[in-house]
């Protein structure tokens, strides 16, 4: 039997009964299973994988009287099919559209669902925004407002997502923390974790911090710094248009001061400009620039 | 697709094609095939060789979905089962939002899809959540004031420019006439490709780095040579450069193009890197400081690169 046939009959079956089914009663209505236990278990299981990767909702619940409990499954026809949304015909053709202008990872399935596409279009995109499952979770969590849980950095935060932006490359999560009973942001692509769904946010959602406002090196927990640069002439427009500062391309070298929390990532920015800017004060970050410099000259 | 597909890819194009041909009381096969980017074969294979045959216990006639194709049009009874498109997951929708934010936040000239764009927008708040709206914000790349809106319209209208742009490599401000032939943006940048007059080739500008520009009244006679993608794709003649990095560099392998990864022994990174400017790795390497080591560099360049870069830095110190 054609695995399609098998998955096709199992989500027929989980959806005509009105009772939950057990592994071995799906096995023995459905047929195409393999003959050991072993085997059906395996093949099972990747089925079961393979329903959840489209979304179908597939209950697990106790079998009535079975004692021990045994796992027993069912899709509810109204969890199947879920909010319904009506897209009409231009609207599902912006969609189109805006997923070939920017291609993001995994908008077919979902375009497919909606009622796939009209026309193929001949078009070519404008950018591409990378994304992942982590995202995903976060972006639906800060729609439902529900707070969620990961390791950051290999430490453990709970937060609720309140925006997700994507700037300068880089995905930023803007959350309430919990621990820290304050606004953070996260880069999204530091969270070594899954996501994990917590219960529902309890703090009213304010103006998230907007990241683009934000430089590297003003990311941080402890007191600003101020740090005094100069730049050479010619460097000093796009250094200024890079911290957010108009400066002008006249005259000589340009002093200007930064609010530094961030010290590693100061250092990776003032290096952008290589032997063209020079960090002159406090001593103490002039040491550390100097000493950094010396181990890889 | 040339590919064989996998049993769950056709599952999730089946049940997506069902409602389609029982909500119309049937429709042409090309049409689904189209629609759904079900290759003709394939889809005809599904319906009539495996549809055909689902259904539930104990598997008679009557319990059975019922296919017919005449004259290439598909019909599907009953299917109750699957006769209304299974939901959007979240994880979908949140995609779907954040392509359609993302070209809504540029607005990228886009008078006519705006519209059902926002209505679109609005409607997959359904699905995610009544917060959803201003969950995600999108910036395609960060640009100085004044200058995306320009050279949009200079592209459109097909007029040459004349830019102010530092080259970032050689840390140098120039002044160059270019002919615009396209605009787009990639991990966070705008970029724009242009023939470029001074260099006398086509060239790919970084729109942050244009340090202004003004719009003339001669018009752009030329072409792009490849797409903007392609343009931005390297050409494979680069140097190359092999890094092992430690663990908390290991970003490096996602914000630049690699050309290959894999993991030491010890799970230390190594990739390899194409050399974008002799300036870029400079500043990546004097970034990562000892985190970061070269295992191996093309000619011309050196690995002696970091040091000399090191040095040079530190005579303004001295």
């Amino acid at each position: 039997m054609d695995k399609l046939e098998r998955l096709l009959n199992l989500t027929a079956a989980l959806l005509d009964t009105d009772r939950v089914l057990s592994a071995e009663e799906l096995r023995q209505r459905i047929g195409g299973y393999p003959k050991t236990q072993a085997a059906f278990r395996r093949t099972f299981e990747r089925d079961k994988d393979d329903l959840r990767s489209l979304g179908i909702p597939l209950r697990v619940l106790p079998v009535a009287g079975s004692d021990p409990p045994i796992d027993g499954y069912r899709i509810l026809r109204s969890e199947y099919i879920g909010q319904e949304i009506h897209f009409e015909p231009d609207e599902l053709a912006a969609l189109h559209l805006a997923a070939r202008l920017i291609p993001v990872d995994g908008t077919q399935t979902g375009l497919l669902k909606l009622g796939g596409t009209t026309e193929s279009l001949e078009i070519q995109e404008i950018g591409q925004v990378p994304f992942n499952d982590n995202l995903a979770a976060l972006i639906a969590a800060a729609g439902e407002r529900s707070a969620v849980a990961f390791l950051y950095r290999d430490a453990r935060r709970e937060v609720e997502p309140w925006q997700l932006s994507f700037v300068r490359g880089h995905w930023y999560l803007a959350a309430w923390d919990r621990q820290q009973q304050d606004q953070r942001l996260f880069r999204v692509d530091r969270i070594n974790s899954k996501i994990e769904k917590l219960d529902a946010a309890t703090e009213p959602r304010t103006t998230p911090t907007n990241p683009a406002q934000l430089r590297s090196w003003e990311l941080g927990d402890g007191e600003p710094v101020d740090v005094k640069v100069v730049v050479d002439s010619e460097q000093a427009v796009y250094f200024g248009y890079l911290i957010g500062q108009k400066i002008s391309a006249e005259g000589s070298a340009t002093e200007i001061t930064l609010k530094v929390r961030n010290f590693e990532a100061f250092r990776s920015f003032i290096l952008t400009f290589l032997e063209h800017a020079e960090v002159l004060e406090p001593q103490s970050v002039r040491d550390d620039m100097v000493q950094w410099l010396k181990e890889l000259a | 697709m040339n590919k064989q597909m996998t049993a769950a890819e056709r599952l999730s194009r089946l049940l997506a094609v069902i409602p389609y041909v029982v909500e119309r009381r049937g429709a042409p096969i090309d049409e689904i095939a189209t629609r759904f980017d079900y290759p003709r074969e394939q889809l005809v294979a599904d319906l009539t060789g495996v549809l055909f045959f689902v259904g539930v216990h104990p598997f008679t006639p009557d319990s059975l979905i019922e296919v017919d194709i005449t004259d290439d049009e598909v019909q599907i009874s009953y299917a109750d089962w699957f006769s209304r498109p299974l939901r959007l997951t979240s994880s979908e929708a949140a995609r779907l939002l954040t392509a359609a934010s993302s070209v809504l936040s540029e607005g990228y000239g886009l008078t006519k899809a705006t519209n059902p764009l926002v209505r679109a927008l609005t409607k997959l708040r359904l699905t995610l959540g009544d917060a959803a709206e201003e969950a995600v914000a999108v910036q395609l790349g960060s640009t100085p004031q004044n200058t995306l809106a320009p050279l949009q319209s200079a592209l459109v209208h097909k007029q040459q420019l004349e830019i102010d742009y530092y080259t970032f490599g050689r840390h140098r401000l120039s002044k160059r006439t270019v002919e615009p032939l396209n605009l787009f943006s990639d991990n966070g940048n705008w970029y724009l490709q242009a023939w470029c007059t001074l260099a006398e080739g086509e060239r790919i500008f970084r729109v942050d780095r244009i340090h202004s520009l003004r719009v003339t009244n001669n018009a752009v006679t030329r072409q792009a040579s490849s797409t903007a993608r392609a343009a931005l794709t390297t050409k494979g003649n680069e140097p190359k450069v092999v890094l092992r990095l430690q663990r908390d560099c290991e970003w490096v392998a996602q914000h630049y193009q690699t050309e290959s990864t894999s993991r030491a022994d010890d799970g230390a990174l190594i990739v390899e890197l194409v050399v974008l400017s002799e300036g870029w790795l400079e500043h990546l390497l004097l970034q990562l400081g000892g985190r970061a080591e070269v295992l191996h560099i093309d000619e011309p360049l050196s690995a002696s690169l970091v040091s000399q870069a090191a040095k040079r830095v530190l005579t303004r110190y001295c």
